[in-house]
């Protein structure tokens, strides 16, 4: 074991590289992280951790990577997406990540508005998605490949594998052992640490920088006791790391929180096996966005349906007493009665823990539902088997700071309270919520008329989304500024409230609603393929594509049912009088969706605009 | 363990150099006087691509029987590595590390995924049943070894969020990926791929084509490919033999072999290849 020496002339600048550093000095050999390999979970210490950030950011530099440099990362998440971040902090670059999912044409627009120098991609289908456009990127001068199948024998000057990074990071090192501590040493607050492209829903993403400082800021926030989880997160706390990295929520979760409190974070095999590996996992922290949550909450629906009678019975009993407590829970603000206990622990016994286990979630003891709205009753149904679950609002420019719901005091439907070391307030004409603290980003790179419309001159932040109070304490959020309705009848709507409750029923995945300038409000559905197609083979329905299923008559009336069962919480103005069913799913590279998954509302009105103009004739 | 290519995992795969793999000299193949094949010949090397075309009920399956000794034909030979192999039994065949998949999909539907693939590494256990009841020593090693094989395979075909489920719940194109998979486990030396794209959807017989071009690449193993879909046998293939009513048409590369105008008649039908190939000619 080598130890490592933690020079004494620190900075009061802390990186997350400097973070982890200090973290390996301390506890070598405790776990950092685990990543399952070969189907098994592989440990990585806080000392190899170490190690290996260090021969990577030798081999940057070796590379030639100055400060202020823009290294991008094009990768699933893996031990090594964080270790070249770590790098790029140690060595002042500016670390940029894109979507696994991102198209070439994208990876050209980002590697390009970005001015990246280095790329590291993770496998044979990123590398041709960059390779294919290198022409019209003169400022990329490298690209580094993780895994080499496929990629090793092609002959291309730009190309270098992650083991000859670490090898040319061990020459750099041995010759240049001083350059490293130099850098870090060097770190300023004001250091562009991440360009984070926001999703865009209208026009081309934008890049926002965020500095050192506000790095500094949000991960100290989230190890505060004013942090969202109480008690505060530490070593034993297991997170499991699956929303994209390049996205500021999974960056604070799988990252930042990692390298500042030394939480574990675990990386799984793939997004497609993230229930064997929650299963096995059984994270205490389960940071997920709403489609997750709702996908889960569905599968135990689907599930449940085509269990045994007296599975379904035991189920049936179990989940109306979880509906109850949750409820109550949810007046309460999480605060539990003697009774309450009482039956959660029985309920625990029957059905709770083996239903939470199988969810991967029985020992999640702060479950965060950000990033988009979430229904109610998706709340309710994993406060009521034990899951504490709070909904938080942030967004990249604020590096995810912003409002949370906390134990004992959560308020349903809302986002919670602002942290109280920082300014939050709602525009007094337009509702507005706007802030200012030290995790506010530095701008838009390279276009400071988005800039000046975010920013104001006082410092304050313009999130774009309108809020309402409740209770002088908790936000709401109604809806982004731009996506609000206003009716021929001069009403105003707010569209995704009415999506969500279509989307609480279990075969409802997309819900548009239409509406603005017209007489009455209308939606387009997209069902949810893998419960709608379960429950047609249910009913004995011979169908072979989303298409075909949701064309048939006995969808339609399925779908029906549930827009009337939805329509019966609103009034009659906000009521969906019409609707069309999608014929195929929304997807990132048509540009329906946003790489986070969020509609592109323009486009999607723009493509149905004839299935539109249907329902209003 | 950190495979990084499956050539780390499967040592015992494929063969060195540029050899010849099999030759198939001249054979022929009837069932109650209709033929079957009729004087087919051709070689396989290794780390070579070979495809087989031909319409359907030309014969091409037929060859492959002969080849892993299903079928044996009433004349000519078969040599495998420098073997006669003419009237080997089809494990004996299989032994000498002959692995292939089948048209429709012939794996254990009430097994897991894992297990199937075990299956295709029993060539490679070396204790009895007796020692397989008690979990130590050797058999408790080769479990291990076995295992990591499997995996290394499993993360190859990209089928790890199926490891624990049953065959038979499995959609076609993830199926057919498992039988690649357990022909693979057998580490062989000649791999036979009946139709490997067949009933696949785009994107799923890309994925294929890429997983046949890594196989090549990575493990040098010889394989020999029937396949209907023309682009996956034009991209992927160094040679091909066109057959037709059990006969050889033509053999080549995939170039020349769409030149042909007897490939092109015995797709086509002779008019329409014959204005196609020769226009104004025959006007």
């Amino acid at each position: 074991m080598t130890t490592i020496e933690v020079p004494s002339q620190q900075t009061d600048t802390a990186t997350v590289a400097s973070m982890i550093r200090e973290r390996a000095g301390n506890d070598p050999v405790q776990v950092a992280m685990r990543e399952k390999r070969l189907g098994i979970w592989q440990e990585i210490t806080w000392e190899e951790y170490w190690e290996s950030i260090e021969m990577v950011a030798h081999g940057l530099m070796a590379l030639g990577v100055e400060p202020g440099d823009r290294v991008a990362i094009h990768s699933q998440n893996r031990p090594e997406w964080i270790t070249a971040d770590a790098a790029c902090a140690a060595i002042r670059a500016t670390c940029m990540g894109l979507y696994p999912t991102n198209p070439s044409a994208e990876v050209q627009y980002l590697l390009h508005n970005s001015g990246s120098k280095v790329l590291i991609a993770e496998d044979q289908e990123q590398v041709d998605k960059a390779l294919a456009v290198k022409d019209a990127l003169p400022e990329l001068e490298r690209i580094v490949y993780i895994e080499p199948r496929g990629v090793d024998v092609y002959d291309d000057p730009m190309l270098m594998s992650w083991d000859e990074l670490l090898q040319l990071g061990r020459s750099h090192l041995a010759t240049d052992p001083a350059a490293l501590t130099q850098r870090m040493s060097d770190a300023q607050a004001d250091d562009i640490a991440y360009l984070i492209y926001t999703s865009g829903t209208t026009g081309p993403p934008k890049g926002a920088m965020l500095t050192v400082g506000n790095v500094a800021f949000a991960a100290g926030l989230l190890r505060s006791n004013d942090g969202f989880v109480d008690p505060a997160p530490g070593p034993d706390d297991q997170l499991i790391s699956f929303l994209p990295l390049c996205h500021v929520y999974e960056k604070g979760f799988g990252h930042w929180l990692n390298a500042a409190v030394g939480t574990v974070t675990n990386f799984g095999e793939s997004l497609d096996t993230l229930t064997t590996d929650m299963r096995e996992i059984q994270p205490t922290i389960f940071g997920a966005v709403p489609r997750i949550w709702e996908k889960m909450h569905a599968a135990v629906l689907v599930r449940m349906a085509s269990a045994s009678r007296l599975k379904k019975l035991n189920y049936g009993y179990w989940m109306r007493t979880a509906e109850k407590l949750g409820r109550q829970l949810v007046a309460s603000g999480g605060v539990w009665s003697r009774g309450m206990r009482v039956r959660y622990a029985l309920g625990n016994l029957f059905l709770f823990r083996a239903l939470k286990e199988r969810l991967g979630l029985g020992k999640c003891r702060h479950g965060i539902t950000a990033a988009a709205p979430i229904a109610p009753e998706v709340v309710e149904f994993f406060m009521g088997i034990g899951v504490p679950i709070f909904e938080a609002y942030g967004m990249t420019e604020s590096s995810a700071i912003g409002t949370t719901n906390r134990p004992g005091r959560v308020k349903l439907g809302t986002v919670g309270e602002a942290y109280s070391n920082i300014e939050l307030r709602l525009d007094d004409e337009s509702g507005e919520i706007v802030m200012r603290h030290p995790a506010v980003f530095a701008g838009y790179w390279r276009n400071p008329e988005a800039t000046a419309d975010t920013i104001d001159s006082d410092g304050w932040l313009h999130t774009g989304d309108v809020a309402e109070w409740v209770d002088g304490s908790h936000v709401k959020i109604v809806d982004r500024i731009k996506d609000i309705i206003i009716t021929a009848g001069g009403k105003n709507i707010s569209p995704s409230e009415i999506e969500n409750a279509l989307k609480v029923s279990p075969f409802i995945g997309e819900a548009i609603v239409i509406g603005d300038r017209r007489k009455f409000l209308s939606a387009l559905i997209g069902i949810d393929f893998d419960v709608v197609s379960e429950w047609a083979q249910r009913k004995q329905l011979a169908h072979t594509t989303y298409r075909d299923l949701s064309e048939k008559p006995e969808v339609r009336e399925l779908i029906q049912k549930a827009v009337t069962q939805a329509n019966e919480a609103f009034a009659s103005a906000e009521q969906i009088k019409k609707f069309v069913l999608l014929n195929k799913e929304l997807d990132h590279e048509q540009g329906e969706l946003t790489a986070t998954q969020k509609v592109k509302r323009s486009v999607i009105e723009e493509k149905f605009a004839a299935e539109i103009e249907g329902m209003y004739r | 363990m950190r495979v990084k290519l499956l050539g780390e995992a499967l040592q015992h795969a494929g063969g060195k150099g540029e050899g010849t793999l099999v030759e198939v000299d001249d054979i022929h193949l009837s069932f109650a006087g209709v033929k079957a094949i009729d004087g087919v010949s051709f070689t396989v090397s290794n780390r070579e691509l070979f495809a087989i075309i031909g319409p359907n009920g030309a014969g091409k399956t037929s060859i492959f029987n002969c080849l892993s000794g299903v079928y044996h034909p009433q004349v000519g030979a078969i040599r495998f590595l420098g073997k006669d192999i003419l009237g080997t039994k089809p494990n004996k065949i299989a032994a000498l590390g002959m692995a292939r998949t089948f048209q429709n999909i012939e794996l254990f539907p009430n097994l897991t995924v894992l297990d199937n693939l075990m299956l295709g590494r029993h060539l490679f256990l070396d204790y009895g049943p007796l020692a397989a009841m008690a979990w130590f020593g050797r058999t408790r090693r080769r479990e291990i070894e076995n295992r990591e094989v499997v995996e290394a395979i499993i993360q190859f075909l990209e089928l790890e969020p199926f490891r624990k489920s049953y065959v038979a719940m499995l959609p076609y194109g993830v199926q057919k990926r498992i039988e690649l998979g357990r022909a693979l486990a057998m580490e062989p030396k000649l791999l036979l791929l009946d139709e490997p794209a067949a009933g696949m959807n785009n994107e799923e017989t890309e994925d294929m084509a890429r997983a046949i071009l890594d196989i090549k690449r990575e493990l040098g193993i010889g394989m020999i490919l029937v396949e209907h879909d023309m682009r996956v046998v034009m991209d992927l293939a160094d040679t091909v033999l066109a057959i037709d009513f059990g006969k050889p048409i033509a053999l080549g590369p995939p170039d020349q072999i769409q030149q042909n105008p007897d490939v092109i008649r015995a797709y086509l039908g002779q008019e329409h290849a014959v204005v196609e190939v020769h226009p104004g000619e025959d006007q």
